[in-house]
């Protein structure tokens, strides 16, 4: 056999040298003896209206995310490139800091030009916020620094103005930052204190002869850290500080200064650094701030739940402090949900081009002398990618269901959208890490090439992990929150209602000991499963915090004691509020074909995710037997969804002028006549 | 048998070697494209293809046209019979042939020396090469018309640089040569006096690749000056006005511009703009949107299903009204309907892209299996 290759390799060998050419330049290598590359279109064969999907899958305002497309495709700002006969927009990431920072400040002022931000602050209602978070998906497939930037500008500042500020202030400012005449940055983040927002340094006293505040950077861990904008554009900026009247700490409220005069000159009394270069998002300058007692106008602080009077006293409608901080905090939750889109949106973009790679690039033969296979031919290819795949389609629809509730926002829904938002943020940013490393390593050493997306993408896309709530602490403040309903609705010898916890009141589902096919892929059994494994988290969770707390420790402190459970349980949560959107998207749907494979999709979906749960056999849910069918049925599956793979990356609806090279005509692109 | 005569005389083959001539004979009508000569040209092209002893195709204008477009007049009065399936037949095969030359495996030399609108485009753009001359007058006015650029144009003309695709798509402007040659709807620019020595250089080619016949082309080739008044000047303006959102902000973008200064060439257009059909203009811009995003399958097929609908005149009558205006009444003030473009809602927009519903066999454009997919034609959606 190994002889046989050796004789065959050898062949092969001479077939080269005999054939090539000797070097001359208007010689072509002829593709006949090498590797041609034939597009997945020649091959695979739609089984559903790609239309439709994408209609499920973007939700919302297609025509104006094709419109936004178009725009950046248009423009020669985008850094268009040609390869292999195909045409391309990608930044430059070969740029310097300094460079990247600049196009990405032009590239905005070209959109705003263009009326893309057309009443992004003075618009209200839902239609103006779902557009708004359509063209941040739009954005952040093109570049994540240019997404990140207007998160900034509009999420951060121009929401902190909105919603902690008064009349008097939107009057002042929306417009002016809608036209980009006033560039805000949000100075949160301390060195010493992130996602501990309570606990950060730099306070705010109150000068009534004056009438200004007085914002102090006391120490050096006080100094703000990662503002965004703040290194080079931004000239004022939302800072978050504790206030002390008369030597009382009301906690943390919110001021306007201006941190840079017209001319972009740093104002007096206000000192800024640069973060310096970093492993992605190299086009948003991120800075440091120190105030040296800077004054500002009494207005400027965001007075919507607390004021102080000229004569220094403070009022506020919200009593209590620790009320009063959970309303401080609560818009932040629309850049919760931006992220976990856009991470989505990421997601998509990586299996998009990994995907589309897999099915024309060929890698050895299974038997010998034949030809050689499909990577996305081989079942170890597909069980890599197709269960990341059918994960993304429901995380797509759960973060579409979560915009929905968050632009019908009401005051009951807020603190749903808070639990539910921070699981999804955290599930899925990490769900997009995993995903793109599978899809570099998928597309093998083409990965490498910043060109390609996928390799690349891994650095722009990280800090969505961390920033804006760490994830590991906004999974805790999830089964925190799950604890408190549970406890309060025992207390109060209430029926479970809100955060999907109904199933609770019912009877416990009971599994069949035998799981066949079928079985595993009922919705009911899936969403029994889900729901058991959720209910018996919670029930253990509690129930080893009441004897901790019975042994006379404290309910903190039990609660750190608990993180194994408590992170089961946040992760039993989100997964079961996933599935239970995809199983509402799929409801809706008529009977068909796009109904169909969306079905085997949530099967997917559910049954990898039992797979990947070791919980399930931990504590008994499963057997060793109902785990092994579930294996089983999930390679199944992947044979099941392969014939659909080029679709179902097709219906995300990105064009091709946002993937890469190598989905495409690779051989050409990196053919010597294309240098 | 006389219809078949009709369609040879209308299409004259001349065999050079391995080169075949096509040349459009109905001068008397511009050489608009009847249905004959539609199935005729689709019959020469797939046989030409697989006619190993045919490396290059060359399609040229009997007359002061090369092709001012389909023969829209014979279909409005199907429509007016009540029979819009029939031109549904006409822009089928018309769209296919479009399509044809789009994937064909050899090149396609166009000379376009004269007259070049709409269903004329539709035959040379695809092509691999066009070559435009000082005699050359190129337009898409079908919003003029109650239609929209079809035959493949969401698909060309969403690629020309910037937004000058949508300025010709939906203005319906006129560009000669040197503009066609700028922006890239011209591959050449050959003075007319240098066809014949051209086209008798071109006869010589004996090879499948395209480069023999782009040497060749090359040196013909001139790079005539835009003339001063071109639009191409002032693509500024064009990227600043039509990259918006809508017909309406690209209506007022212009406005704006034109209280800046006062400008004829802005006039003009702003005018051109109010003329059109306002149902013409909404799916026009819509379609060029789309288009920009698809491969040019997905637009002929996207383009099928918007003229389907265009001929039941269901959401507007507008292209029957603007054929009888500019075609047969020719008194140029066309009744379009709806009125304003505020009138023409996005919904309605939107019905011309959904598949012609409760139509008897009605299918979406079926496009033939093509093993030559070049890259720019395979997209997604």
């Amino acid at each position: 056999m190994s002889e046989y290759r050796g004789l065959r390799r050898a062949h092969i060998l001479a077939n080269h040298i005999l054939r090539s050419p000797s070097p001359s330049s208007n010689l072509s290598l002829t593709p006949e003896v090498c590797l041609q590359y034939s597009p997945p279109e020649l091959n695979e064969r739609y089984g559903f209206d790609v239309k439709e999907m994408r209609k499920l899958l973007d939700g919302h305002n297609l025509e104006d995310r094709d419109w936004f497309y178009g725009l950046m495709m248009q423009s020669n700002l985008f850094n268009r490139k040609e390869r292999g006969g195909k045409g391309f927009v990608s930044p430059d990431y070969n740029q310097t800091m300094e460079q990247q920072r600049h196009i990405s400040m032009k590239r905005i002022l070209y959109l705003l030009e263009n009326g893309v931000f057309q009443g992004w602050l003075t618009e209200t209602g839902p239609e103006a916020e779902l557009n708004k978070f359509a063209l941040y998906e739009v954005c952040g497939i093109y570049d994540y620094s240019l997404s990140a930037k207007l998160g900034v500008h509009f999420l951060l500042w121009g929401n902190a103005v909105k919603f902690f500020g008064t009349k008097r202030h939107h009057e002042k400012w929306l417009k002016d930052t809608e036209d980009y005449l006033v560039k805000g940055c949000f100075a949160m983040t301390e060195l010493g204190h992130g996602t501990n927002v309570r606990g950060i340094e730099t306070v705010t006293t109150y000068d009534a002869r004056t009438e200004e505040f007085v914002i102090n950077t006391p120490c050096e861990s006080a100094q703000k850290y990662w503002i965004g904008e703040a290194a080079n554009h931004a000239n004022h900026a939302i800072v978050i500080s504790q206030l002390s009247i008369n030597g009382t700490n009301q906690g943390v409220h919110v001021f306007i200064a201006q941190i840079r005069d017209q001319d972009g000159n740093i104002c007096p009394n206000v000192r800024i650094a640069d973060c310096g270069h970093k492993i992605g998002l190299n086009g948003v300058d991120n800075g440091r701030i120190w105030f040296d007692n800077l004054r500002i106008p009494r207005e400027n602080l965001l007075n919507s739940v607390a004021d102080v009077l000229s004569d220094g006293k403070y009022v506020s409608s919200i009593k209590d402090p620790d009320q009063r901080f959970g309303a401080f905090l609560a818009p932040l939750t629309s850049g919760r949900v931006t992220i976990a889109s856009s991470a989505i949106y990421s997601a998509k973009l990586g299996l998009a081009v990994a995907i589309r790679y897999s099915l024309s690039r060929r890698a050895f033969s299974v038997a010998a002398n034949g030809p050689e296979v499909l990577l996305l031919d081989y079942p170890s290819h597909q069980r890599r990618l197709l269960p990341l795949l059918a994960k993304t389609y429901a995380m797509s629809l759960a973060v579409n269901d979560l915009k929905m509730i968050y632009v019908k926002r009401t005051p009951e829904s807020n603190k749903a959208i808070h639990v539910v938002s921070s699981g999804f943020k955290a599930v899925l940013t990490w769900h997009n890490m995993r995903t793109l490393q599978e899809c570099r390593e998928a597309v093998g050493g083409q990965g490498l090439k910043t060109e390609n997306r996928v390799g690349h993408l891994k650095g722009e896309y990280d800090v969505q992990t961390t920033f804006e709530g760490d994830n590991n602490v906004l999974m805790q403040l999830v089964s925190k929150a799950l604890f408190a309903e549970y406890v309060s609705c025992k207390k109060r010898n209430k029926p479970f209602k809100g955060l999907g916890l109904e199933h609770m009141n019912s009877p416990r589902p009971v599994l069949p000991t035998q799981l066949t096919s079928s079985t595993l892929r009922c919705s009911q059994f899936q969403k029994n499963v889900f729901c058991l494994r959720e209910r018996d988290l919670l029930e253990r969770f509690t129930c080893e915090i009441a004897e901790l707390q019975g042994r006379g420790e404290s309910r903190e402190f039990s609660i750190l004691l608990n993180h194994q459970l408590s992170e089961d349980l946040s992760k039993a949560f989100t997964e079961k509020a996933i599935l239970q959107t995809v199983l509402d998207a799929e409801a809706k749907l008529p009977p068909g074909s796009v109904k169909e494979v969306l079905g085997l999709v949530r099967s997917m979906y559910a049954l990898i995710s039992l797979e990947e749960d070791p919980s399930l056999l931990r504590y008994g849910h499963l057997s060793r037997d109902n785990v092994g069918d579930v294996r089983r049925e999930v390679c199944k599956l992947c044979g099941e969804l392969r014939p659909h793979a080029l679709a179902l990356v097709a219906s995300f609806g990105i064009p091709d002028a946002f993937l890469s090279p190598i989905a495409f005509n690779w051989v050409k692109a990196n053919a010597w006549s294309s240098l | 048998m006389a219809v078949e005569m009709a369609s040879q005389s209308q299409v004259l083959v001349e065999e050079k070697s391995s080169v075949r001539i096509l040349t459009l004979n109905r001068p008397k009508q511009l050489n608009a494209l009847s249905f004959q000569m539609i199935s005729r040209l689709l019959q020469l092209f797939l046989a030409f293809e697989e006619d190993s002893s045919v490396k290059l195709v060359i399609l040229k204008g009997n007359g002061r046209a090369f092709c001012a477009g389909g023969d829209v007049a014979a279909v409005v009065r199907d429509i007016e019979q009540g029979n819009w399936r029939l031109g549904a037949n006409f822009f089928s095969d018309e769209y296919m042939l479009n399509y044809v030359m789009a994937t064909y495996s050899k090149a396609q030399v166009s000379i376009l020396n004269g007259i070049v609108m709409g269903g004329g485009a539709g035959v040379s753009v695809h092509g691999r090469f066009r070559i435009a001359t000082e005699n050359t007058v190129f337009a898409m006015p079908e919003t003029a018309l109650g239609l929209f650029p079809d035959v493949g144009a969401s698909y060309f003309l969403s690629r020309l640089p910037g937004f000058f695709g949508e300025y010709v798509g939906l203005t319906g402007a006129r560009l000669d040569g040197a503009e066609m040659l700028a922006c890239g709807l011209a591959t050449h620019f050959v003075p007319s006096t240098r066809l014949t020595a051209l086209e008798a250089d071109l006869c010589r080619v004996g090879s499948n690749d395209p480069t023999f016949a782009s040497t060749i082309l090359n040196a013909y080739t001139q790079h005539p000056r835009l003339k001063p008044q071109s639009a191409y000047h002032r693509l500024d303006v064009i990227d600043r006005c039509f990259s918006r959102r809508t017909v309406e902000e690209i209506i007022s973008a212009l406005e704006r511009e034109a209280t800046q200064e006062a400008d004829g060439w802005i006039s003009a257009t702003i005018q051109a703009l109010k003329k059109a059909s306002p149902a013409s203009l909404k799916i026009s811009l819509r379609s060029i949107r789309e288009g920009r995003l698809q491969g040019v399958g997905q637009c002929l097929i996207r383009e099928y299903r918007m003229v389907c609908h265009v001929m039941k005149g269901e959401i507007s009558k507008d292209f029957v009204e603007g054929c009888r205006a500019i075609l047969v009444d020719k008194d140029k003030n066309p009744k379009w309907e709806p009125r304003r473009l505020e009138d023409m809602k996005d919904s309605m927009v939107e019905q011309y892209f959904e598949r012609v519903e409760e139509e008897e066999e009605w299918e979406d454009l079926k496009l033939p299996p093509r093993n030559n997919l070049p890259a720019l034609a395979i997209a997604k959606l």
